[in-house]
């Protein structure tokens, strides 16, 4: 059961048909073959910073950064990413306002700005770089497994 | 094909014609699910992956996980996850999952030499059954070994050791938790009697200052250091201390980055004891009830192998954990030595550091919590390490009650619970106890209703100790479980390689995806994980928490408890025990391991129908009975009443975890204190019970100084460790795309200096070559890790640069831990050839090449 | 007797202006399924077919329909017509044995 992708004229859409095995980086996953082989060290991978946002694989999943963070502060005394993100600079900015969650304490009570236990961005949001997965991964999205059976006109009769 | 399937692919065709025409569909084809379809069943579990036992939110869908969040009502993390907790919905998709046995084959028939390729289970465990048989035939019980997992579940490991032990009378039983651990361990016992931390996850919010040794917990414990961070935030008066050999993520957000050089923690540690005592702030009352004080064995050598010149010249290499008691002024007068300048003068640090330190642990208003990790026990000095930092707090008696509390984290979600109190340490038995000690053996036969004297009392090969035997061609059958240790353990190319290659060999791997581990076996079984089976997991703070099965594993992957019992069904007594022993009790003659070991009449107690209903549960109804159940509650015997209470099983399927003892119900928090703990007795206020006298350690130990130091030649610190998003090894992190792309590669984080006085750029391929042997890594010279000069720092995760072919097999002598923070080393542009053509084996203990 | 099951999809660019008309020309058309793209003039349509050949035998009977301008085909999956590991995701895992 291998699904295939036509490549036609105007097909960009390879992470759709599930199944399509993506470049395989085996040493960085299996080791060199065999294991006392040198291996050359494969290149450094560019930051993606086109800031364009990257669907969620589910609802709670934290967005991830499109965008730099490099020589970003995350001290006692800054946080970088709050100067964007921070309700009162996403005028400005037009950066997404910090989740709602961000603003409940471990007690769960709403606090007048970003909890502190929220702090550390890092923790949960990556940037990303523009390395290829090593291998496929067949997560599959609860929207395709919604959607299509409220597909009218199918010809299942459920 | 059923209906709903043809319909998915439909829609799945329908969207990317859409997507590729860039055309909406229309509403009436693309609805808004609502109602029974939007609905996803949701269970609790705890997280795969660290120590931290974070509480997770599971949504399964058509016997698939589709999402995953924190869970708001675990006490531990309280609706947080780390960017590796929110991604263990991807972890078991990796479209590489094993999930057919392999096993070496040649023209049709096992052959070590042959390819790997997919066979039955029946194969696999025949040429496994027959090859554990001759080894035990020809060379006994003590050539037979396991290496196994502080992820195994609580019934993995607690059948693992049983098989081990009492099945093939071995215990040459190890799990991954001695290269992550064991100085931990074994300091708990040698101090407390018991192991296992007296506070809990409370203290962060009760303590005053936070003293981080060795431990970057913003990456590697995020959620905990989210707790550190709060309070630190939320109270002004809190203060953070982090102590480490370069600079990183957590020292980032602390009052104090204290950089100290590789080693030299020891003689801060005895600083901070010598202020203790000069100014005054002992807790004379406290250290006069509850404290005894012992002198360690000095000049005890570094775990090397036997033949080594270290070793030779050390003069407790062979009793190394030997102490004598001692008084007060003795202590007072070892730690006399380190003053605020020689302990400068070794370290490296500010004396206002040191002493700011310092008054921080003698401030008796001042509740310190003390936290280490890998910088601590994966130290030649490790369970000195532990052993001092325990000191401190005995002296000023800041320890168990809320705040002011040692505090040991722990790398792997079960480490504590499975590795550790279950008792799959080559030295152990379930709860606490030894196998050295006969009363002990006696003890687990009588519960395991074996005969006597049927349990080793040898100690057995700790984990280096395993791959130096199997290089040595004295453990010859091998199994390793739910590990990756041809990718962690130290100095691979010369230790642990070349024995998993012996042809006197035969080693088994079981693991869900293909590691640089299975790859390298002979025997590859596929392996279910995390909610493809019923679990049970224990945390750091004693918290036992479990899970159910959730979905089903894919194609005949089976969990390794499936695996460890099913293979005990192909052994009879009369094949495995000597004859002396069955003569003594002829009503075990003729019956199988799994017989005697599981279908004991104990194991066997509970029946499917006790099964949670809606819940799969693959490997009981394979073998018939209830097993998780019925395991659990035989190894629960071996603790209740003992200071480590479980509650009932069925407990455990209901709560968020529960930190033992479980008395009447009632978790506890803070032991040995009177009003938390059940076990103190009225009036006593405080109890170290694990110790006869119910007094604990204090243990004078001087600075030695590590294994292998930076030379002229090799004129580097190699410091390993871990990334944020990649978990250990990388086996499952490496499969999510998304934490893969944000953290692609291994690089070597150096001082901008040391690159530019090499010659070096950022990006730059370089060799990092030390004394065993050499890999190729890229220069980064700048992000998370800011280290001093004169030191490197490289991750493990990457399979493509396997940094631990350049570490070094030293260990604590006492605690069998490797250092994985202490080697020397040199770094050169790779373009240069640094030597001549590697031959494909290295010289094993070769001088530089 | 099919012993596969396959699921196309294809883009089929028409003139806008009768893009509705040929909608309904190829719902009438077996195991064909017109999704949306009338206002775009780019109809989103799945096949169901038996065999491979089938699906190339509908696209040429779309690309002579009047008004349409072009037909690309851009996905398309088969699997066994019965089958129970679908579900599961059954991976197979074939390089190993390499």
């Amino acid at each position: 059961m291998r699904p295939r992708l036509l490549v036609g004229t105007m097909v960009g859409m390879a992470c759709l048909a599930a199944g399509t095995l993506l470049a395989q980086d085996a040493p960085r996953l299996r080791g060199p073959d065999p294991f006392t082989v040198e291996q050359p060290a494969p290149p450094m991978q560019r930051a993606i910073t086109n800031d364009v946002r990257v669907r969620r694989n589910y609802p709670d999943q934290p967005p991830l950064i499109p965008h730099s963070i490099e020589g970003y502060a995350l001290d006692l005394h800054a946080n970088k990413c709050m100067s964007c993100h921070a309700r009162r600079f996403t005028e400005q900015s037009q950066a997404p306002m910090i989740s709602v969650t961000h603003y409940q304490d471990r007690e769960g009570n709403t606090l007048g700005g970003l909890a502190p236990r929220r702090y550390a961005c890092l923790a949960c949001h990556v940037p990303q770089t523009e390395a290829r997965p090593l291998v496929e991964n067949r997560f599959v999205d609860m929207d395709a497994l919604t959607e299509p059976e409220r597909q009218p006109g199918g010809r299942s009769n459920r | 094909m059923d209906l709903s399937r043809r319909d998915l692919i439909r829609a799945q065709a329908a969207a990317a014609a859409a997507a590729a025409a860039n055309v909406t569909l229309p509403t009436q084809a693309q609805n808004i699910p609502l109602g029974e379809e939007l609905r996803l069943k949701w269970d609790k579990a705890p997280c795969r992956f660290c120590g931290t036992g974070c509480g997770v939110m599971v949504g399964v869908k058509d016997g698939r996980v589709v999402a995953t969040h924190g869970d708001m009502r675990a006490e531990v993390n309280r609706g947080l996850n780390c960017v590796k907790g929110y991604f263990l919905s991807k972890i078991m998709y990796g479209s590489d999952r094993l999930t057919q046995p392999l096993m070496r084959m040649r023209n049709g028939r096992f052959d070590k030499e042959g390819e790997l390729q997919p066979v039955s289970w029946d194969q696999a465990f025949d040429t496994m059954a027959a090859h554990w048989k001759k080894v035990l035939r020809e060379k006994g019980p003590e050539a037979v070994g396991m290496f196994g997992s502080g992820q195994w579940t609580l019934w993995e490991g607690y059948a693992a050791s049983k098989l081990m032990r009492a099945g093939f009378r071995s215990n040459n039983l190890d799990p991954n938790a001695r290269h992550c651990m064991a100085s931990a361990a074994v300091t708990f016992i040698r101090t407390f009697g018991m192991d296992e931390p007296m506070g809990c996850y409370d203290d962060f919010e009760n303590a005053d200052a936070f003293v981080l040794w060795g431990s970057n917990m913003a990456e590697m414990h995020p959620i905990l250091w989210t707790r550190i961070t709060d309070r630190r935030l939320s109270a002004e008066h809190v203060r953070i201390h982090t102590l480490s050999t370069y600079e990183h993520r957590t020292s980032d957000l602390s009052d104090a980055a204290v950089i100290f050089r590789p080693g030299s923690d020891l003689a801060i540690m005895n600083y901070i004891a010598n202020h203790i005592i000069r100014s005054g702030a002992v807790n004379r009352e406290f250290v006069d009830r509850h404290v005894n004080f012992r002198m360690a064995n000095t000049d005890i050598g570094y775990g090397l192998r036997p033949e080594n010149v270290l070793e030779q010249r050390a003069q407790h290499a062979n009793d190394a954990q030997v102490s004598h008691p001692s008084d007060f002024e003795a202590y007072a007068r070892l730690v006399s030595n380190y003053t605020l300048d020689r302990a400068h003068e070794l370290s490296g640090v500010p004396k206002t550091q040191l002493e700011a330190l310092a008054k921080l642990y003698a401030d008796p208003k001042t509740k310190v919590m003390s936290l280490w990790t890998m910088g601590f026990n994966q130290h030649v000095r490790g369970v000195w390490a532990n052993h001092m930092i325990y000191n401190l707090h005995l002296l000023t008696g800041k320890i168990a009650e809320p705040g002011n509390s040692p505090f040991s984290l722990t790398g792997q979600p079960s480490a504590c619970g499975t590795a550790r109190e279950v008792g799959t340490f080559s030295h152990r038995l379930p709860a606490d106890m030894q196998v050295a000690n006969p009363e002990h053996r006696k003890h687990a036969e009588h519960l395991w209703k074996l005969p006597e004297g049927l349990l080793p009392g040898k100690v057995g090969y700790h984990a280096v100790e395993q791959d130096r035997m199997l290089k040595d061609g004295k453990l010859n059958a091998y199994w390793i479980m739910c590990n990756n240790n041809l990718q962690t353990a130290p100095n691979t190319s010369n230790e642990t390689y070349p024995g998993y290659r012996n042809p006197l060999n035969l080693i088994v791997c079981s693991d869900p995806y293909p590691t640089v581990t299975a790859m390298a076996a002979d025997i590859v079984l596929p392996t279910a994980m995390w909610v493809e089976k019923e679990g049970a997991y224990g945390n750091a703070e004693r918290r036992t928490h479990f899970w159910h099965q959730l979905v089903n594993a894919p194609g005949d992957a089976r969990s390794d408890l499936w695996q460890l019992m099913e293979f005990s069904k192909r052994f009879t007594t009369d094949e495995v025990w000597p004859a002396e022993i069955l003569a003594k009790a002829p009503e075990y003659r003729g019956k199988t391991l799994f017989d005697v070991l599981f279908r004991n009449g104990q194991v066997d107690r509970f029946p499917l129908s006790d099964i949670a209903a809606g819940y799969e549960n693959r490997e009981s109804k394979a073998l018939g009975f209830y097993v998780q159940k019925g395991l659990f509650e035989e190894y629960a015997s071996f603790g209740r009443g003992h200071g480590h209470d479980l509650a009932p099983f069925d407990t455990y399927h209901e709560a968020r975890g529960l930190r033992w003892p479980v008395v009447d119900g009632k978790e506890t928090r803070w032991r040995y204190r009177e009003g938390y703990d059940p076990y103190v007795e009225k009036g006593a206020g405080l109890q170290f019970y694990g110790n006869p006298d119910k007094r604990a350690n204090i243990m004078g130990a001087p600075y030695e100084p590590p294994a292998e130091s930076p030379d002229q030649e090799y004129d580097l610190w190699l410091v390993t460790g871990r990334v944020l998003e990649h978990w250990h090894s990388g086996s499952m992190t490496l499969r999510v795309p998304e934490l893969y792309k944000a953290f692609p590669g291994a690089v070597l984080f150096m001082h901008p200096e040391d690159a530019q006085k090499r010659g070096l750029r950022r990006g730059q391929e370089v060799r990092i070559a030390s004394r065993r042997g050499e890999i190729r890594s890229r220069v980064e010279t700048r992000g998370r890790n800011k280290v001093p000069r004169g030191v490197v720092f490289v991750p493990f995760f990457d399979a493509s640069q396997l940094i631990n072919k350049v570490t070094l097999d030293a260990t604590d002598p006492i605690s069998k831990q490797t250092d994985y923070k202490k080697c020397a080393v040199k770094v050169v542009a790779a373009a240069v050839q640094a030597a001549p053509p590697q031959p494909s084996e290295p010289d094993a203990r070769g001088g530089p090449r | 007797m099919p012993e596969e099951f396959h699921v196309s999809s294809l883009v089929i660019l028409c003139r806008k202006e009768r893009a509705a008309e040929i909608a309904a020309a190829l719902s009438a058309m077996d195991d064909m399924q017109v999704h949306g793209g009338v206002p775009e003039g780019k109809l989103v349509v799945t096949l169901e077919t038996a065999t491979e050949g089938e699906i190339v035998e509908r696209l040429n009977q779309v690309q002579l329909i009047s008004g349409v301008l072009a037909a690309t085909l851009v996905f398309h999956q088969f699997e066994p017509a019965h089958s129970s590991e679908a579900s599961t995701g059954g991976c197979r895992h074939g390089s190993l044995a390499s």
